[in-house]
């Protein structure tokens, strides 16, 4: 069978049993059409009064910046990943022997479940409050350029992904690496411009944010999706800003390898 | 008398796991701590860029969200391990060996869950509590309100565990359930003036959020107000509430996992 087929072949059905799998929990994701719109509530509040004494802050109108959060929600339940752990416990527990020993590459894998897990988020955790924030908010949360904001998030999903991976590989140095893990999710959340939008810090934080790889995750795609015209401290422009996001991929996926094939010699499959 | 020593015993032992596994708790207190430093990271970005929430000062706002952080440190070491050690119970069927105990279920729980990982936060939360009220010239005539005030949001904290830990007796091992409740926390972290009057209401009084930050703060401020003081009957109802729910709905388990 031709490789790339065979690949879309294996891809097709880890997915499709891995959205099975977790179909059993989809009250689970359903959490996230309460909490999602809380939260945006909360920011709505919260930036109105901000903007109270202001007319623009970091560069953002009161309108953009709400679509900012709202966007930002959503692009979280179709890039939301958890690599990381589902690496680390295969490896203290041994199990990651079972994948050693398939003929499929377990990144491979990972990232084929993950397409299947987010499918599901699609249908119980985007849908819906795409439609909420749409309908009952009023927000204009439509994508300013459809084929841009199509290509960011699918760059923004897979750079969590190689992200998480490779914070996920520490496992084969550490028996228990879930301090690292809690470290990466912690500047994660304030630097990937959930918490606040990258362009609200200083120039020189933002300058720095174009080296790491926590604004490829969400800031970029945000700001993509909200159509502004000028992205972080460089004043890029949209087409700027994915190719910017498309070689951050690239390098963190290669970087994702080395540091698989300088990992998997550590492997004892013995668990801990 | 006999569940005091009872409770000081698995405190006891708490510290001794703690210092058994030595550099996993000092880290994990660290990182505890770190995520105190970034939390007000919001509210320092507005006010660095000029903007302001209205009549807050950045420090009276720090101030709302370290004496937030400080509650939620106290609660957590008090009761935020029953929520997991339940939910771990039901899903794998073992609640009968809580049930077994010579003791009520819910008093062992809370016993043998004190958790020593939640001193970071409830350290950090009083450093940045100590720093910003220095910072803003607090009254110290204030605090004995404000003691009232912190333990009633304690209290509060405490009853939204019991009510997670309650569901999940029904909604079998959901470990989204604490986001629920997280985001309903959010309202308590910020002035709640900036909230519309329905929200102050609830905050306040129905699920009374509100006082967990925002009412003990003011109270330092010497910005309290009659309806702040009403609002800890709701937090004592509150915490009744999460232990009856608790109670009745142990009655509803069924030990077949999940």
């Amino acid at each position: 069978m031709n490789p790339v087929r065979q690949k879309f072949e294996v891809c097709k059905a880890v997915a499709f049993v891995t959205y099975k799998e977790w179909s059993a929990y989809r009250s689970h994701s359903l959490v996230s059409v309460f909490v999602g719109p809380v939260y945006f509530i909360v920011q709505y509040f919260i930036w109105s009064a901000v903007y109270g004494g202001v007319g623009t802050f970091g560069g953002m109108e009161l309108e953009q910046t709400i679509r900012y959060f709202g966007v930002s929600a959503l692009i979280g339940y179709l890039t939301m990943d958890f690599a990381d752990w589902n690496l680390q416990m295969l490896v203290r527990t041994g199990k990651f022997l079972t994948f050693a020993l398939r003929p499929v590459h377990h990144r491979f894998f990972a990232l084929s479940q993950k397409l299947g897990h987010r499918i599901l988020g699609f249908i119980f955790e985007f849908l819906p409050c795409f439609l909420i924030f749409l309908f009952v908010f009023r927000i204009d949360i439509i994508p300013a350029h459809i084929g841009w904001t199509l290509l960011s998030t699918a760059l923004a999903f897979l750079m969590n992904f190689y992200v998480n991976y490779c914070i996920g590989m520490t496992a084969f140095y550490f028996v228990q690496a879930q301090g690292i893990r809690t470290v990466y999710q912690l500047l994660a959340s304030v630097f990937s411009g959930v918490l606040i939008p990258i362009s609200f810090f200083p120039g020189a934080v933002q300058w720095v944010m174009m080296f790491l790889p926590f604004q490829y995750t969400n800031y970029v795609t945000a700001m993509v999706w909200t159509g502004a015209e000028s992205i972080g401290e460089l004043g890029l422009s949209i087409p700027q800003a994915v190719l910017f996001q498309g070689i951050a991929v690239i390098a963190t996926a290669l970087l994702s390898e080395v540091i698989y094939r300088a990992s998997i010699k550590r492997f004892t499959a013995v668990g801990a | 008398m006999r569940y005091i020593k009872i409770y000081l015993t698995c405190v006891r032992v708490a510290f001794s796991q703690a210092a058994a596994y030595r550099t996993d708790f000092i880290l994990g207190n660290i990182i505890t701590l770190l995520s105190n430093i970034l939390f007000p990271l919001v509210t320092v970005v507005i006010y660095a860029n000029g903007a302001e929430f209205p009549e807050w000062s950045m420090w009276e706002v720090l101030l709302i969200q370290s004496v937030f952080s400080m509650s939620t440190g106290m609660s957590a070491m008090l009761t935020q391990g029953i929520l997991w050690t339940t939910m771990d119970h039901i899903r794998e069927g073992s609640f009968e060996v809580v049930l077994l105990k010579p003791l009520s279920p819910l008093f062992y729980l809370t016993a043998v869950n004190f958790s020593t990982g939640s001193l970071g936060l409830f350290t950090g939360g009083l450093v940045l509590t100590i720093v910003s009220a220095s910072n803003t010239g607090a009254d110290a005539g204030g605090i004995p309100v404000f003691l009232l005030l912190f333990i009633s949001g304690t209290a509060v904290l405490c009853g939204l565990d019991l009510v997670m830990a309650a569901i999940t007796f029904k909604w079998v091992g959901n470990s989204r359930i604490p986001e629920i409740f997280d985001s309903i926390a959010e309202f308590g972290k910020y002035p709640l003036g900036i909230f519309p009057k329905p929200l102050r209401i609830f905050a306040a009084f129905v699920i009374p959020v509100a006082v967990v930050g925002f009412f003990p703060a003011s109270a330092l401020l010497g910005r309290l107000e009659w309806y702040m003081l009403v609002a800890v009957i709701p937090c004592a109802l509150f915490l009744a509430f999460g232990i009856w729910l608790y109670d009745r709905m142990i009655k509803r388990y069924e030990g077949v996992g999940g």
